[in-house]
């Protein structure tokens, strides 16, 4: 079985305590992303860390800010210091206006490839350039992002071969057409089932997919289809 | 970066000026046209130019043909957005694009991915579509252009598949592609006599040179694109387990050919034979072809000899030799001195 979860902020926005309870104790769901993707969010959740209740969780990153409104950059980052060193921050690439300070998080720095609304990290070289700029940070593949810029998925095993020794967690949900994360479609699960193959099997998935918490079984049922029939393929 | 176009000439001690200039006058032209709509950019579509501008060819008297390829949901606004894309590029150029309607338009990637081949696939959108291929160049949103060449390519390579064969070793060569490339040319020769009985040869002489050059360059390079699993592959390219991922490379492979313009393209597999009356014979003609376009004066007659006079008009006669001198060099190519293209033109090229 892989390590699997849900973004807290996919499943009730900014409402890190109510995503959390949604998945805690639920069989299968072995992961969690703290997710904070507003700015305003960040306090709030930064000073609840230490009273949550993670137990529950093999392994846990936390989703920085994907822009600033409210704060500044050096404001932001000082806040992510307070998040457990053991715990992968992800970052959206146009957060790191001053590399000088990113760099300070090292292999904690999870760089997350873009969809193509952004002008940069969408492929394999513009994400060569942010790990030549960042030669330490580490990689979250964003399935959805990466067949946004390329159904066929060649782009995303491309960057799974390219930053494979890097790769830190999946993103899994569909994105649609400004954007916004959705639940799988057929169509998602196919292009996602090409790539589940390259994918090591000790990779957390984190599903992205914005759906009540209703939704929690069905998604997660989709996911692990897509993902452990390949497993279950080569072990045939 | 210098181009193997640039190695070979200096190589052969040649001066192939108007490759050069044309080279140089794409790359102004780009410039004013990148100025000109740079600021329309959006996620959903791409403003493409194809023609002497997607082949790095442009001279004096050239215009831009142009698409909006639209990959995402349909909006009544791409048809306005259209029409100030006219405008601007019109505002460059000084002219408008050719009365056909293959350019100049709205283009949905639906019918390019979709209609391919079968009953359904047009003369039109066929053009497009190997265009697109072949000498296409984004003005705004690059990232669409690849992301629809991908998904042609998928249909062409990841989904038409052989039968694997009994030895194990995977197919390099994307037939269904192969089979497409060689339908546009053949399309392309016939159109030509088509659009000489519609319109009573008028600008005749200018588009039978263009068949002669311009024309079979876009053939050569879909060639060589097909071939290039065998031609331009690292060694390491198919040093994979799984059918998938090799077919998915191969497809990535000719993606890759789909930014270097056809007449580079051309010249990489002409470096490879290592054999300099080749070289000469192929780009000292083109060059010469691009020279003449480049001349207001030549071009114009060009567009307007007769076809009964011809062969008395030292501009159209001169060219026309030039393109005998052109197709030796490229059946020397393919058939002759080439390592691999012999075989490959023989055993895929035919039958």
């Amino acid at each position: 079985m892989r390590t699997i979860g849900f973004s807290t902020g996919a499943l009730a926005k900014g409402d890190f305590a109510l995503g959390l309870d949604a998945q805690r104790e639920r069989p299968g769901i072995d992961a969690v992303e703290l997710s904070a993707l507003r700015d305003h969010e960040l306090p709030s959740l930064i000073d609840a860390i230490d009273s949550l209740n993670l137990e529950d969780f093999d392994y846990i990153s936390f989703h920085a800010p994907s822009r600033l409104m409210a704060m500044g950059e050096e404001e932001a980052f000082g806040l992510l210091l307070r998040v457990p060193e053991v715990w992968p921050i992800i970052v959206h690439p146009e957060l790191l206006q001053t590399p000088s300070l990113w760099r300070r998080l090292g292999e904690r720095l999870c760089i997350e490839n873009m969809d193509d609304r952004k002008m940069t990290g969408r492929t394999v070289p513009e994400l060569q350039i942010l790990f030549d700029t960042f030669p330490e940070a580490t990689f979250c593949l964003d399935l959805g992002h990466a067949r946004q810029i390329d159904p066929t998925m060649a782009s995303a095993i491309l960057m799974l071969r390219e930053f494979g020794p890097r790769l830190r967690q999946l993103h899994v949900s569909d994105v649609g057409p400004r954007g916004e994360h959705l639940p799988l479609g057929a169509t998602a699960r196919n292009s996602f089932a090409r790539v589940a193959r390259f994918v090591p099997d000790h990779c957390p998935l984190i599903i992205e997919s914005i759906i009540g918490i209703d939704g929690i079984e069905r998604e997660l049922d989709a996911v692990i289809a897509v993902f452990e029939a390949p497993l279950a393929q080569a072990t045939a | 970066m210098s181009s193997t176009i640039d190695v070979l000439e200096s190589r052969l001690g040649a001066n192939w000026s108007g490759i050069r200039a044309a080279r140089a006058r794409t790359a102004t032209l780009l410039a004013q046209l990148d100025a000109a709509v740079g600021d329309l950019h959006d996620a959903n579509y791409s403003i493409i130019v194809t023609g002497s501008l997607g082949r790095g060819e442009a001279t004096e008297g050239s215009d831009a043909d142009w698409l909006l390829l639209v990959d995402g949901r349909s909006d009544p606004e791409h048809a306005i957005l259209a029409r100030t894309i006219r405008s601007r590029i019109v505002d460059v150029v000084g002219k408008n694009v050719g009365r056909t309607g293959t350019f100049g338009d709205i283009v949905a990637s639906h019918e390019l991915v979709h209609y391919i081949a079968g009953t359904r696939d047009s003369n039109e959108n066929l053009t497009r579509r190997i265009l697109l291929l072949s000498e296409s160049r984004a003005l705004t949103n690059p990232l669409l252009r690849e992301r629809v060449i991908r998904n042609v390519l998928a249909r062409y390579v990841i989904h038409d598949r052989s039968v694997q064969s009994r030895s194990g070793h995977r197919q390099t060569v994307a037939h269904f592609l192969l089979n497409d490339i060689v339908r546009y040319w053949r399309t392309m020769t016939s159109d030509f006599a088509s659009k000489m009985w519609e319109r009573d040869r008028e600008g005749w002489g200018i588009r039978n040179i263009k068949l002669r050059f311009s024309r079979k360059v876009l053939f050569l390079w879909g060639l060589l694109a097909c071939f290039s699993g065998e031609l331009f592959a690292r060694s390491d390219l198919y040093d994979v387990e799984n059918e998938d991922e090799h077919f998915s490379r191969l497809a990535e492979l000719i993606r890759a050919q789909t930014d270097v313009p056809p007449l580079e393209l051309l010249a990489r597999a002409v470096a490879q034979s290592d054999d300099d009356s080749v070289a000469e014979a192929i780009f000292s003609s083109y060059d010469h072809f691009l020279n003449v376009l480049s001349d207001p004066e030549a071009r114009m007659k060009l567009e307007e000899v007769h076809f009964d006079d011809a062969l008395d008009d030292p501009t159209y006669a001169g060219l026309r030799d030039a393109s005998h001198t052109f197709r030796e060099g490229v059946t020397r190519l393919f058939f002759d001195t080439h390592p691999k293209l012999p075989k490959l033109i023989r055993d895929f090229g035919v039958f």
